[in-house]
This record gives C-alpha cells, sequence and structure tokens, in this order.
C-alpha cells in the first residue's frame, strides 16, 4: 500500500509539472497583449512599449517561466498585472463563491442521482423505471444555460423566491442572503450532472446485479431486490466515488458558464475576464491552481478506492 | 419570432426621441422624472456592462474609468455636460485671450479631498504638468501644446506655443483631471478626488459602491449611495432588473423592450451617443487600395436596414456624429444603390470578389450577417473573422494586419484619427490633415468647427471608410427612479442628480 502510495505521489508530481509547463506555453500561443489592452485606443506605439517594459513583458520567455516557478515553488502564485494585487488574494476571494458553490451543486447532484438511480435500475422493467432512465438522458442532454434561464424565470422572475443574479456585496457575513444567491446555481448545475451521475449510479446497479455474489445471495433466499440493496450496492459505491471525482472537473466547468449567467464574483467568471484581459500571469494561477485541485482529487480517490476495495489491496 | 414587433417599436421610438433630443439644452439631459419625493437615504442599483481592470484613472485606458470616476470621484478645472456643453467643475469661470494663447481660471475655494486635504493651485499645476510630463499616462499628449502651467493666487494660467481650440475639451477629460500632489493612493484599487461622490469600495468582478460626499463643495448628491453593478450578460441584466434588484439598466438590448417593460416597472430612455461603428477598409494595398472598390462597398450596405436590426442608432455617411462640431449629413455620398455597385466592381476589373471582415466577438452577428448578405448581393463574398478584443487590437489596430474592420468608435471628437496616416485607418490625405491642423489653430469655435466639416467632406468622398451607423444610448430606468442621464452614458455617467423616491 505504502509502495502504492508514493508512486501515486510521484505521479501527482509529475502531473503537475507537466501541467505547469503546458499551462505557461498555451497561454504564449494567445495573440494580444495586456499593454495594449492598458493603453487603449488612442495610444502610441512608444506608450505600449513603455507599459510592456513596465510589466516585464519584454523579457525573454524562459526567464518568465523560471520567475513564475520559482515564485510557485516558494508559494507565491505572482501579482496580477492588471490589479496589482497578488493572485493567491484573489483566489481565495473568488474561491468563498465558487467552493460553496461547487460543494453544493455536488451535495444536489448526490442526493436526487443516487436514490433515483438505485430506483430506476430496481424497476428497470416497469414504465416508472424506464420513464427515470428516459428523463435522466433528457436532463443529462440539457445545456447548463438552458436549465439556469429556466429556472431563473421561475423562481426569481415570476415567483420572487431567490436572486436571480448577484451576490452579496457583505458576502458569509450575511450568511443567509449568501446562500440565497447560490441556490439556483447550484441547483443548475446540480440537475445537470445529477443527471450524468444517474445513468451511471442505473448501470453501476445493473452491473451489481448480475455479479456472482448477489445471485449467491438471492440464491440463499432473499429477494433479488434485498440482495441487491445488502451485498451490491457497496460496490456501486465504491465506482461513484471514482466518477465523483471526474464529476468535479465538470463541476468546474460548470461554474465557469453558471457564473457568467447568474453574475457571481466567483473563479470562473474571473478565469474569463483575466483570458480575454490577457493578464497571463495571472491566469496562469488560476489554472495551475485549478489543475492541482483536479489531479489531487484523482491522487485521494485513488488512494481511498485502494484502501476500501479488498481485491484491490491484494493485488 | 416574435422579435419583430419590438424592434419596429424601437424604431418608432427612436424616431421620436431624436426629435425631443434636438430641442434639448443645457443642463440635466432628458431626465426621467419621479414625481414622488427623493429618498435621499436612498441605494440606486446601476447596471453597467464593462468593468475596469483597475481604478488608475493616471494611465488605464478605457470608457469604463472615464463612465463613472470623472465628475463622480475626480473632476478637472471643467467639465461637459451630456450634451457636450463645456461647463465649470473646480474652476468657477475662465477667460481665453483673443489670439488664443492664454487660458486663466479662477480656482474655487474650500475644495476638499476625499481624505480631507485641502485643493490647493499647487496641485492643479502639479497634476497639469505631471499628465504633460509623463508619457505613460493617458492623453498626456492632449496637452503637448501648453508650454507653461502657472499658478498667482486663485489664478491658474495656462500658456500655449499655439492656439489650440481642442484644449478645453481635453481639459473635460483624462488630461484635466486633478489630483492631490504626490499623493500616496494606491490609485490602482483606491480613489482620492474631489467630487460628490467617495468611491468606498471594489469588489473586482462585481461591483463598485459610491456613497454621499456629504462635505462636498458644490451641490450634494442626492441618493446616499450608487452601487455600480458589472453585468455583461444581458439576459442576466434583464432578470436582475424584472427581480427588481436593479433601478438603472444601461448598454440595454433594444429587442427587449417589450420584456423590460411589460411588468411597468422601467421605462426604455433612448439617448444620444457618440459611438460610430466604424467599417474600416485597409487602403494600402490589394482590392481595397481602389476608390471604385471601396465606394462599391458603401453603396451595396443598406444603412437603414442595419440600424432597425440594430434596434437603436440613426445612419451615419461620414467621420463625424450628430453631437459633434463639424457634423453635415454626408447621406448624398454614397448612398445604398447595389446597381451602382456592381457597376464600379466591374468598372475595377474585380469578379468574384473575395473579402475578410476582422471584428471583435462582442458585437455579436447582427451586422456581420446583414454584411454578409448585402455584399453577396453585389457578387462579393464576406468572410467573418470574430476574434477577441486583444488578439483585434494586435492584429488590426497595431499590426494593420486586415482588409475590413468593423469596431465601434466610442470617444467624441476623434476626427484625428482620419488627419493620422499612422492610424489603423490607413487613411492618408495631406489636404485633410491640414484643414484638421488649421482647425485646430482655429481660434473661434465656429471656425474650428467649419476646417473639420470641409475635413470631413474629404473623407466622405474619399470612401476612406463606411460609417454603419452611429449608436443610440439605450437605458432602462425604473418608474421610481429620477436624474438619470439618458445621452452619452457610454462615456459618462454624472450621477449628482440621480435619485430614487420612496416606496
Amino acid at each position: 500500500m505504502i509502495r502504492y502510495a508514493l508512486t501515486r505521489l510521484a505521479l501527482l508530481v509529475v502531473g503537475l509539472v507537466v501541467a505547469s509547463v503546458l499551462i505557461f506555453l498555451a497561454l504564449r500561443v494567445l495573440p494580444g497583449d495586456i499593454a495594449t489592452l492598458i493603453a487603449g485606443t488612442n495610444s502610441t506605439h512608444a506608450q505600449i512599449a513603455a507599459i510592456r517594459a513596465q510589466l516585464g513583458l519584454d523579457e525573454p520567455l524562459f526567464g518568465q517561466f523560471a520567475d513564475w516557478i520559482g515564485g510557485v515553488a516558494r508559494g507565491d502564485l505572482g501579482t496580477s498585472l492588471r490589479t496589482g494585487s497578488t493572485v493567491a488574494s484573489e483566489i481565495a476571494d473568488k474561491a468563498q463563491v465558487t467552493v460553496p458553490l461547487g460543494i453544493l451543486a455536488l451535495t444536489v447532484a448526490i442526493v436526487f442521482s443516487v436514490p433515483l438511480g438505485v430506483l430506476s435500475a430496481m424497476r428497470r422493467s416497469r414504465p416508472d423505471g424506464t420513464a427515470l432512465s428516459v428523463g435522466a438522458q433528457a436532463l443529462a442532454a440539457v445545456p447548463v444555460v438552458w436549465a439556469g434561464m429556466m429556472l431563473v424565470v421561475v423562481f426569481a422572475v415570476w415567483l420572487g423566491w431567490l436572486p436571480a443574479q448577484g451576490f452579496p456585496r457583505t458576502g458569509w457575513q450575511t450568511p443567509w442572503l449568501a446562500l440565497r444567491a447560490l441556490i439556483l446555481p447550484a441547483i443548475t448545475i446540480g440537475i445537470v450532472e445529477g443527471a450524468m451521475l444517474m445513468r451511471f449510479v442505473r448501470s453501476a446497479t445493473l452491473q451489481a446485479v448480475g455479479q456472482d455474489y448477489v445471485r449467491t445471495a438471492a440464491a440463499k433466499g432473499l429477494t433479488r431486490n434485498q440482495a441487491l440493496v445488502r451485498h451490491g450496492l457497496p460496490s456501486v459505491g465504491l465506482s461513484i466515488i471514482t466518477v465523483l471525482g471526474l464529476q468535479i472537473a465538470g463541476i468546474i466547468v460548470g461554474a465557469v458558464i453558471i457564473e457568467q449567467l447568474f453574475s457571481l464574483p466567483g473563479i470562473g467568471r474571473m478565469l474569463v475576464s483575466d483570458v480575454a484581459a490577457r493578464d497571463l500571469p495571472k491566469v496562469q494561477g488560476e489554472l495551475l491552481v485549478l489543475t492541482s485541485f483536479v489531479l489531487v482529487v484523482g491522487f485521494v480517490v485513488d488512494l481511498v478506492h485502494r484502501l476500501i476495495d479488498p481485491r484491490q489491496r491484494e493485488a | 419570432m416574435p422579435r419583430r414587433a419590438p424592434v419596429l417599436a424601437a424604431a418608432a421610438l427612436l424616431a421620436a426621441a431624436a426629435l425631443a433630443l434636438t430641442g434639448c439644452t443645457g443642463g440635466a439631459s432628458a431626465p426621467s422624472t419621479s414625481s414622488a419625493a427623493a429618498d435621499p437615504n436612498a441605494t440606486v442599483n446601476v447596471r453597467l456592462v464593462l468593468e475596469p481592470g483597475n481604478l488608475d484613472i493616471r494611465q488605464t485606458a478605457g470608457a469604463a474609468l472615464d463612465q463613472i470616476l470623472i465628475d463622480n470621484v475626480y473632476q478637472g478645472l471643467v467639465s461637459r455636460t451630456p450634451e457636450q456643453k463645456i461647463v465649470p467643475a473646480l474652476a468657477s469661470d475662465w477667460s481665453v485671450s483673443t489670439d488664443g494663447l492664454t487660458y486663466t481660471f479662477t480656482l474655487r475655494q474650500g475644495v476638499t479631498f476625499d481624505d480631507g486635504q485641502q485643493l490647493t493651485p499647487e496641485d492643479v499645476v502639479w497634476s497639469l504638468q505631471t499628465r504633460k510630463d509623463t508619457a505613460a499616462w493617458s492623453d498626456s499628449a492632449r496637452l503637448a501644446n501648453v508650454s507653461s502651467i502657472a499658478a498667482e493666487g486663485q489664478k491658474i494660467t495656462l500658456t500655449l506655443s499655439q492656439p489650440d481650440s481642442s484644449l478645453l475639451w481635453n481639459l473635460t477629460g483624462r488630461a484635466g483631471i486633478i489630483l492631490k500632489k504626490d499623493d500616496t493612493v494606491d490609485y490602482k484599487t483606491k480613489a482620492n478626488g474631489t467630487g460628490p461622490f467617495i468611491l468606498t469600495s471594489w469588489k473586482q468582478g462585481d461591483s463598485i459602491t459610491f456613497q454621499r460626499n456629504d462635505s462636498y463643495w458644490g451641490t450634494k448628491a442626492k441618493a446616499k449611495e450608487i452601487v455600480w453593478d458589472y453585468i455583461p450578460d444581458n439576459q442576466a441584466a434583464l432578470n436582475g432588473a424584472l427581480a427588481g434588484e436593479l433601478d438603472v439598466v444601461t448598454g440595454f438590448d433594444a429587442t427587449l423592450k417589450q420584456q423590460i417593460e411589460a411588468n411597468g416597472d422601467f421605462s426604455l430612455k433612448l439617448g444620444s451617443a457618440t459611438d460610430k461603428f466604424v467599417l474600416a477598409m485597409n487602403q494600402k494595398s490589394g482590392p481595397l487600395a481602389d476608390k471604385r472598390v471601396r465606394q462599391a462597398i458603401r453603396q451595396a450596405i443598406d444603412h437603414d436596414a442595419i440600424v432597425k436590426a440594430v434596434g437603436s442608432g440613426v445612419p451615419l455617411y461620414g467621420p463625424i456624429p450628430k453631437t459633434d462640431p463639424g457634423y453635415e449629413d454626408l447621406s448624398k455620398v454614397a448612398p445604398y444603390n447595389p446597381e451602382a455597385a456592381k457597376k464600379l466592381l466591374t468598372d475595377a476589373g474585380e469578379k468574384d470578389l473575395t473579402l475578410t471582415l476582422t471584428m471583435p466577438s462582442f458585437y455579436g452577428t447582427t451586422i456581420p450577417q446583414l454584411l454578409v448578405s448585402d455584399l453577396n448581393k453585389v457578387g462579393v463574398t464576406l468572410k467573418v473573422n470574430s476574434v477577441d478584443f486583444s488578439t483585434w487590437l494586435q492584429d488590426v489596430y497595431t499590426n494593420k494586419d486586415y482588409q475590413l474592420s468593423l469596431v465601434d468608435h466610442a470617444e467624441a471628437r476623434d476626427f484625428e484619427n482620419w488627419a493620422d496616416p499612422t492610424y489603423y485607418f490607413t487613411y492618408d490625405n495631406a489636404k485633410v490633415q491640414d484643414l484638421f491642423k488649421k482647425s485646430l489653430a482655429a481660434t473661434s469655435d465656429a471656425q474650428a468647427s467649419d476646417l473639420l466639416t470641409q475635413a470631413a467632406r474629404i473623407v466622405s468622398e474619399d470612401m476612406a471608410a463606411d460609417w454603419l451607423y452611429n449608436w443610440n444610448s439605450v437605458v432602462a430606468v425604473g418608474t421610481d427612479v429620477s436624474g438619470m442621464p439618458t445621452d452619452n452614458v457610454n462615456a459618462r455617467i454624472d450621477a449628482a442628480e440621480l435619485a430614487k423616491s420612496k416606496g
């Protein structure tokens, strides 16, 4: 187990290094730069050049990369060219919106997808089970933006129960207002992600039904559904953990879109505007943090999987 | 599509607004009126589209900063009304010598900055001199003709090396902003001005909040707090308005008129603006170097149809919009006539011409689609290359690597770009450059404006570009809101009169 963990950890580190190089290079392919944006459309070439020099954009690429990665190694993600504040503080600020949004969305997704997925598997030959499964298929195909708009029209514009957009300026100092602002966006992402998760839970459950140990249990006198719940579901739970790791990446992508739609000042919206402004040091920092997060989640999921799955532990 | 009705309704409204505007001069612009008493403790939430990257008014370009900071937080010696009239600000009055070389301003007494320090004549001299001497500050070059800046008591004197009819106008903008001498405020995130509002908080990616400055030297602002909400998405803005979270929505999509007016809480106001949607043509080389081809493109475009489709604006056929000095109706120069366009192309020997239009993606697809179909009718294939603004700045603006380009030139009085052969328009005519220089050197406004009219006519007759339309600002104002300016709100929003009634 320890050897496995160490190998897996080494892989994580290699993954992070490769990611940092890719992020840095990919951004350099983008045309345009922040100096021309700062100077605007009534500027002279000299003015743009002066601003480029002031921001250190005229340094050679390798030097810029070394500066950045050296800073990251010391725990310093750098400074935004545009706003002048540190990347770490801005991410921490915006994470107050995005992290709770992600957790809420994930909760929504799990709460409705797991029971409904199992139910639709257990009742697969009945009309209600089929309806559930078809419904999930349809929901999973719904674009996040459209789902969000429909929810806003009903719950914010018609009923006036929840805010249509924005996040309270007081932030979490007014927890109820902050939470209210996140409910519709979280449900929007949660429904779409949950619908995909539900299809997975259903097929994992069906697979479990066919396993030898479930059949054996059934042969010992349990009904098929009893056998499934007692012996099959633990293994379903295990594979759900793996899928959840992947789902987190989906939720991050969903957040980028949904923060735009609901005007939420989160990491996703910040990322979009920073890319448009070519604030590359900041985009690098943001992408690195997001990538690391996904890689670390993958790492933890693998370890957990290994720990609780007896078959893998022996291997 | 239920789109038709609102478009037509907006077009009709537009005609009415245009008539109303011509009779409107001085003071606050066609203000929205609410009969109920204004609440002195009200917070007014205003939706804006474009958030500034930082608050540094000295260096960072872009209308987003001017829009809210000038007049409200920072002030110059002079300012301008939404109708573009120059009015006193930190100077109570001014005079210009008959030779146009000496400008004398009387600085007001008792003006304080937000941090409590007094405004002194030294601050004024330092601000203008530093602006002139620091190339990296925006609009520094606009003070190029100023040879000395001096203070004697409350009298501030600017001496010029040659007359400059644009100087006063320039002093109403960035070039004229008065800062505290050697201020230590962190300009990127904070502000220290003399205006009727104090900038109290900036939540990046969300909003900027102003509080009324209770020790302001002039008439105090009507509302206690103004919150500028940055909401780029039109749908989110509409939702916010319908849910009662916004009081004013600027930059509104006129085609959504019915939706926002449905519950009676908002009404749409159209205002004039200096935004010119310019179809630039790179005339240095290739097919567009031929004037006949450029004229054919202009005559192939149905400008009225474009105005109708975007829902707000008026056709424009030359480089100067109605609200700027030097305007003349140039609609006769290259009127819509596809047959004439075809003939011009044949004369120029162009068969199966293909052109590429490079434009920033945020202008959407309506205009490029109309251009593609209009040009297709005269046998020109138009390829649309929609890029982000930073890419546009590099390829088109800096490198001039384009055939056709489409950008909204929002600045008022920016004719100078047609007199600059190095500008991305690639237009070079010595006669125009000379007329523009003379208009700057003119000592009377009438003379300056007349010279600009002559220059603008030549630019249009040279087919230097096409001017698709002059945009109108569209503002949705809550029925309980008063004092919201509606003209030129892309450039400036003076919020001092903005108020909300109780209830």
